[in-house]
């Protein structure tokens, strides 16, 4: 680490500006909670550091309007917390935040860090990826919008440019008979890297039986990449609450996932978990939601 | 590697540091400014034994590049020994036997500090939360809990 | 008389109608506490004189092979480094090993694990020596490597040691276990797994040198300054009284740091300070500290147990196989107490036990709180729990016949006496827990959510025991000012056992601890009083303070006697002022009663050297009185399980501890929450996971202890108090014993609650669930 740089920029501008480049070798850090330790471990080598956690007058804020949920990358973990948008049917926002890490780190860890780390062990991506939320990527030339199962593509690897810093993450709040959800299992309560995360935002139509839209989403279904459980929610869509759907989606979702074994946890296990998870979730949020089941 | 002169708040006073890129705040705060309740006890972020106030929030110091702490307020156990409260809470702690080794105690000094200013009265639940990231080895939590309790009571005694 | 005066020879009186002792069994504040809460600079990084440059150790990466090339260059060229240490650099042996002579400090020719170090960068700053270490390159020619012990036992395994795979061997031969099996109804076989643990003190290893004196001064985090001493010099090639090493504040310890670790820091800090002439600080992060120093011994122990139909055991044999990884270590205790141990808290009248210390490529394992113990009691006690079921029995009542109580013996043909104080710890958990209510409540559950209640009995030889000579000298000097100087060459890393061995001389000389001063054990000023480990502090360091304590007393007691005119045997101290008995309103302070000892010259200043009686056994058979006293223990846990995912909570804990004499109640608390918390780590989530001998986990991330939201969320923690022969005032260990019961207890619960027997531990949600499932084909990994 010893050939490191860092540099600060003044404004949101001024960061553009030093990415316009695209060079590789520059990395992002707001609060380098994920970053610094992977650094730490020789996992990562950039020779230049952008630091974006003085940026708080433009990047960072939970805000609402026309039915969108906007937050700031440099929103905080706690700030999602302790923020009154969550409370209700947006509860699982505020479950996953509650869970995560602990207090010190609630308080540095971002929205943004999270969202571009498109790691399985980031507690925050399966619940945005359940509220189809969408990363806005804004470089010198311009800004574009990505929806975030597009926007990860890989393990640790996602859909941005080297020019570009993610300035937001966005969903829209699902309307309609809804609730969401949040499980998660690791090796002890708090401060954990989770085996299975799992989130389900759920909606139903007016006769509160059918499903309008399923959105399942894991911190791994395939390999160690979060993602929609997609051929689950392409099933639920339509169907009629009831045991055995449940049991059918069970079926379909343990045909999708692709769980790999590590010293943490086989993958049977983590099948086991995410099924059940499946079950759990599906009951919770009809209950919240109205339905019944 | 550029040397870079940053200005920390450090326990009330305006500290010019000189930090060169990769400097984290814990190696500033420890090495350059003396202060030693500051301890490292995994370099990951993982055990919480270098929890301070930044900004009147609890981080982890070793995981914060000082560089990226230009005027910023730091608060370590060293600026609050005249506090209060902190004097209340570390006369509970002596009492209820919750330091056995010490090296996590700055860090649930602080930790129980900064629960005590938003909640006077927190419950069990609150205050395990509130030490949740921060590891004890030795006394098994218990008698921390304990203190914290008590510490947090007899305001203005 | 005054009313202060007066009150305190009530309770003096009082005290003494009752049998009691003065300080003793009282919540004293510790004199340590102050500095940790003021979070002043007393640790060994904060020490650090001026100029001080850094050591960063670097390990082999191969499990097995032999060194052909060190490329050194890249390394010494980084900024900042002063030069690299390796086995070339050593003047003396290169040695580093804490008994049997089977390991090097710096690994040359053949490593034998990951953990091997090979060197150390030494540089201006730590990251420019950490930057340096990452740039030496290794060459090896590997070797054939092996991670299982069973393997390692073979004859024609591979030899990872000259003289073979077996470190060390026990037996145990009492009675005649195949007439045992004969007269038995029921005989049951099972094998028992525990993985290695990671002691995690917070504070990692870490020690300065500073050349002087045409040696060294070293200051470190340790256990056994004298020891270390030992050790460097071995290495320096110097005099001992050259290499002088204190004992720091150290944060954290529970056994890796009574072993080679230290040496191998402050040899490094001391080789370097003496080739640089600079203070050199060597200190382990983390990451090298848990894949470098030692781990407690993964066990394989099989039983075979036969009992009658009416519930009473009759024989067992055991094999019980230790995995030491590539050294032996403190191994060779271990071994030791594992097999005494091997029935636990029961009378067996036949027993065998056949027991390995095997060597293995994995890194090493050594000393860790308990020693032998959970291992041992983990598989007897989950035997117990088995046997009792398969007998269509309670668990508790199984127990109740079948444990020790005085005139029974145990494994070792060793008489319980009336000091045994097992059964009080027994009625004091199962009354708390509710157990008798509760277990057959328990019985038939259907639901998503099962509860369950696991029991465990514990039986804790004391001391060193069969391990060595058991001595502990403290030597108590009297200021001029009054203040009460106490140094020893044990060690205090948080047990609060030094402020319980210093609380027997406040008892002794009538003076408050709030007088008391306690010295950094320092080889140049402290007798070598053996390592501080196996709890032995209050005990043997404790008879060692009494009689320092008294020899003092002896002194100053004519001369109280001639200040108040009054005859010695009349003269009493309490709380700092001496009084004649027959007259208390007179009476004199204990400041004056110093200053005229020393106006008349007299010296204030005591040795106290205490030997426990030796444990006589016999090695062939494994019987005799290897312990001069036990510890005695019951836990009873209640867990909560979530059926459908293995998931399960521990909701209360209710634990007894046959103390002997607890000299500072508050103290010993803080061993039974801490250690019962330890032991729920190992119970449920703890696991260093070697592939092929590479540590996978070493750091806080992934490798788990308990934090404060894994507690149970009731605990209730009794001491008993059944007087020892061996302790001050009677008083037994306590700082290991309450890490062994809840592996076992935990286990048992969940047993009992699900129905699912996990016979390795940690006992993982996985583990409940694949259990609750035979026809999942995967391998639990």
């Amino acid at each position: 680490m010893s050939a490191l740089e860092l540099y600060s920029p003044t404004d949101l501008n001024d960061a553009l500006r030093f990415m316009e480049h695209g060079d590789r070798s520059v990395a992002v850090i707001a609060s380098g909670t994920d970053l610094l330790p992977r650094m730490r471990k020789r996992q990562v080598a950039p020779s230049v550091l952008l630091d974006i956690s003085s940026l708080t007058e433009d990047l960072r804020y939970i805000r609402r309007s026309d039915g969108t949920v906007r937050l700031g990358a440099l929103t905080t973990v706690a700030d999602l917390l302790e923020s009154p948008m969550f409370d209700d049917r947006l509860s699982m926002v505020r479950e996953a935040a509650s869970l995560f890490g602990a207090p010190q780190v609630r308080n540095v860890a971002t929205v943004g860090g999270n969202v571009c780390s498109a790691s399985s062990s980031e507690d925050l991506i399966p619940v945005f990826l359940a509220l189809e939320a969408e990363a806005k990527l804004v470089s010198a030339q311009g800004a574009r919008s990505v929806p975030l199962k597009d926007f990860i593509v890989g393990k640790r690897e996602t859909a941005l440019r080297p020019s570009e810093i993610l300035t937001e993450v966005s969903f829209i709040v699902p309307r309609g008979h809804n609730w969401t959800a949040y499980e998660k299992l690791g090796r002890r309560n708090m401060l954990i890297i989770a085996m299975v995360n799992e989130a389900l935002c759920l909606i139903l139509e007016d006769d509160l039986r059918t499903i309008r839209s399923a959105r399942l989403a894991l911190n791994r279904v395939s390999g160690k990449i979060p993602a929609l459980a997609a051929r689950t929610n392409a099933f639920l869509q339509g169907k009629k609450v009831s045991d055995g759907t449940i049991a059918e989606a069970q079926k379909v979702l343990a045909s999708e996932l692709s769980l790999t074994s590590d010293f943490r946890g086989s993958g049977a296990y983590r099948t086991e978990l995410a099924l059940t998870y499946l079950k759990r979730l599906m009951e919770r949020c009809c209950l919240k939601a109205g339905g019944t089941s | 590697m550029t040397k870079r002169t940053i200005t920390l708040n450090v326990n009330g006073t305006e500290r010019p540091v000189q930090v060169d890129s990769p400097d984290r705040l814990i190696d500033v705060l420890r090495d350059q400014l003396s202060l030693k309740s500051v301890k490292e006890g995994c370099s990951t972020g993982d055990c919480g034994i270098c929890a301070i106030l930044v900004d009147g929030k609890l981080v982890n110091c070793c995981l914060m590049l000082a560089a990226q702490c230009d005027g910023r307020r730091v608060t370590t156990l060293e600026g609050l020994l005249e506090d209060p409260t902190m004097k209340r809470m570390q006369g509970s702690f002596v009492a209820n036997n919750a330091a056995q080794c010490g090296f996590c105690t700055p860090a649930m000094l602080m930790a129980s500090w900064d629960l005590a200013r938003h909640s006077p009265e927190p419950s069990s639940e609150e205050i395990k939360i509130a030490i949740s990231g921060i590891l004890c080895r030795c006394t098994g939590y218990y008698q921390i809990i304990d203190s914290v309790h008590e510490g947090c009571k007899g305001k203005g005694r | 008389m005054s009313e202060q005066v007066s009150q305190l020879l009530d309770s003096l009186k009082a005290k003494a109608e009752r049998g009691e002792l003065l300080y003793i069994g009282e919540n004293v504040v510790r004199v340590d506490s102050l500095e940790k809460v003021l979070g002043s600079p007393v640790y060994t990084a904060d020490l650090l004189p001026k100029g001080t440059v850094y050591a960063k150790l670097f390990h082999s990466s191969v499990p097995h092979g032999r060194i052909k090339e060190m490329e050194l260059g890249a390394a010494r060229s980084h900024p900042g480094v002063l030069g690299v240490l390796t086995s070339k650099d050593i003047p003396g042996l290169n040695e580093s090993s804490a008994v049997l002579p089977d390991r090097q400090l710096f690994a040359d020719p053949v490593v034998r694990s990951t953990g091997d170090i090979l060197g150390a960068v030494v540089a201006e700053t730590m990251s420019g020596a950490a930057d340096a270490s990452a740039k030496v390159r290794v060459e090896y020619s590997r070797l054939p490597a092996i991670f299982d012990p069973l393997e390692a036992l073979r004859q024609d395994a591979l030899k990872i040691h000259e003289k073979g795979n077996i470190a060390r061997q026990m037996r145990i031969r009492k009675g005649d276990v195949e007439e045992g099996f004969a007269k038995s109804d029921l005989v049951l076989e099972k094998t028992y797994r525990t993985q290695f643990q990671d002691a995690v003190p917070l504070e990692p290893e870490v020690g300065f040198a500073i050349p002087e004196d045409g040696g060294v001064r070293i200051v470190g985090s340790m256990q056994s300054p004298h020891h270390t001493q030992a050790a460097v010099a071995k290495v320096l090639r110097l005099p001992p009284e050259k290499v002088r090493v204190i004992q720091a504040v150290t944060g954290g310890a529970f056994g890796p740091k009574s072993d080679e670790t230290p040496y191998d820091v402050c040899s490094t800090a001391a080789l370097a300070a003496v080739k640089f002439r600079r203070p050199v600080y060597c200190g382990m992060d983390r990451e090298d500290s848990m894949v470098m120093h030692t781990k407690r011994h993964p066990f394989v122990i099989s039983h075979k147990t036969g009992v009658s139909k009416e519930g009473m055991l009759l024989a067992d044999e055991s094999k019980i196989v230790g995995d030491t990884g590539a050294y032996a270590s403190l191994g060779v205790f271990v071994i030791v107490r594992a097999t005494f141990h091997t029935v636990g808290a029961y009378e067996v009248p036949n027993v065998k036990a056949d027991s390995y210390l095997v060597y293995t490529n994995n890194t090493y394992s050594g000393s860790l709180r308990g020693f032998g113990g959970p291992q041992s009691i983990f598989a007897i006690e989950s035997q117990m729990e088995e046997l009792a079921r398969k007998l269509g029995m309670d668990p508790l009542e199984f127990r109740l016949r079948n444990m020790l109580v005085p005139g029974k013996k145990n494994a070792t043909s060793a008489v319980m006496d009336a000091s045994c104080g097992l059964s009080q710890c027994v009625e004091k958990v199962v009354t708390s827990s509710g157990y008798r209510e509760k277990a057959p409540r328990y019985r038939n559950q259907t639901g998503d959510v099962r509860r369950g209640l696991g029991i465990a009995l514990l039986m804790h030889g004391n001391s060193l025991g069969p391990e060595g000579n058991d001595y502990g000298a403290v030597r108590i000097q009297v200021l001029s000012d009054g203040t009460v100087s106490v140094g020893s060459g044990l060690t205090e890393y948080g047990t609060g056992a030094i402020s319980g061995l210093m609380q027997v001389a406040s008892s002794v000389l009538g003076v408050p601890l709030s007088r008391f001063k306690l010295e950094r054990p320092d080889t140049s000023k402290h007798r070598e009083s053996g390592p501080t480990v196996a709890s032995r502090v209050v005990v043997i360091g404790g008879m060692a303070s009494k009689i320092a304590a008294e020899k003092l007393r002896s002194r100053l007691i004519p001369v109280a006697a001639q200040m108040l005119r009054a005859d010695p045997k009349d003269v009493a101290i309490a709380d700092g002022l001496a009084f004649d008995r027959r007259d208390p309103s007179v009476r004199v302070k204990w400041d004056d009663i110093v200053a005229e000892a020393y106006r008349v010259g007299l010296s204030l200043s005591e040795d106290g050297f205490f030997i426990a009686p030796a444990a006589p056994w016999d090695q062939e058979v494994g019987q005799g009185t290897p312990y001069v006293q036990y510890t005695w223990g019951a836990l009873v846990v209640e867990v909560e399980v979530d059926m459908a995912t293995g998931y399960y909570r521990v909701m209360g804990a209710h634990a007894a501890y046959d103390v002997g004499k607890a000299v500072n109640p508050g103290g010993v608390l803080g061993q039974i929450y801490g250690g019962t918390v330890q032991g729920l780590g190992y119970a449920m989530m703890e696991e260093l996971v070697h592939k092929d001998g590479a540590v996978l986990n070493p750091n806080l991330g992934d490798y788990y202890i308990p934090t404060s939201m894994d507690i149970p969320a009731e605990f209730k923690a009794y001491i008993v108090e059944v007087p020892g022969p061996l302790g001050p005032f009677g008083a037994k260990i306590i700082a290991e014993p309450p890490i062994v019961l809840p592996g076992p207890a935990v286990r048992n619960a969940v047993l009992n609650a699900t129905g699912v027997s996990v016979d390795d531990l940690p006992v993982t949600s996985e583990k409940v669930l694949m259990g609750m499932k035979p026809e999942s084909a995967a391998r639990t990994s």
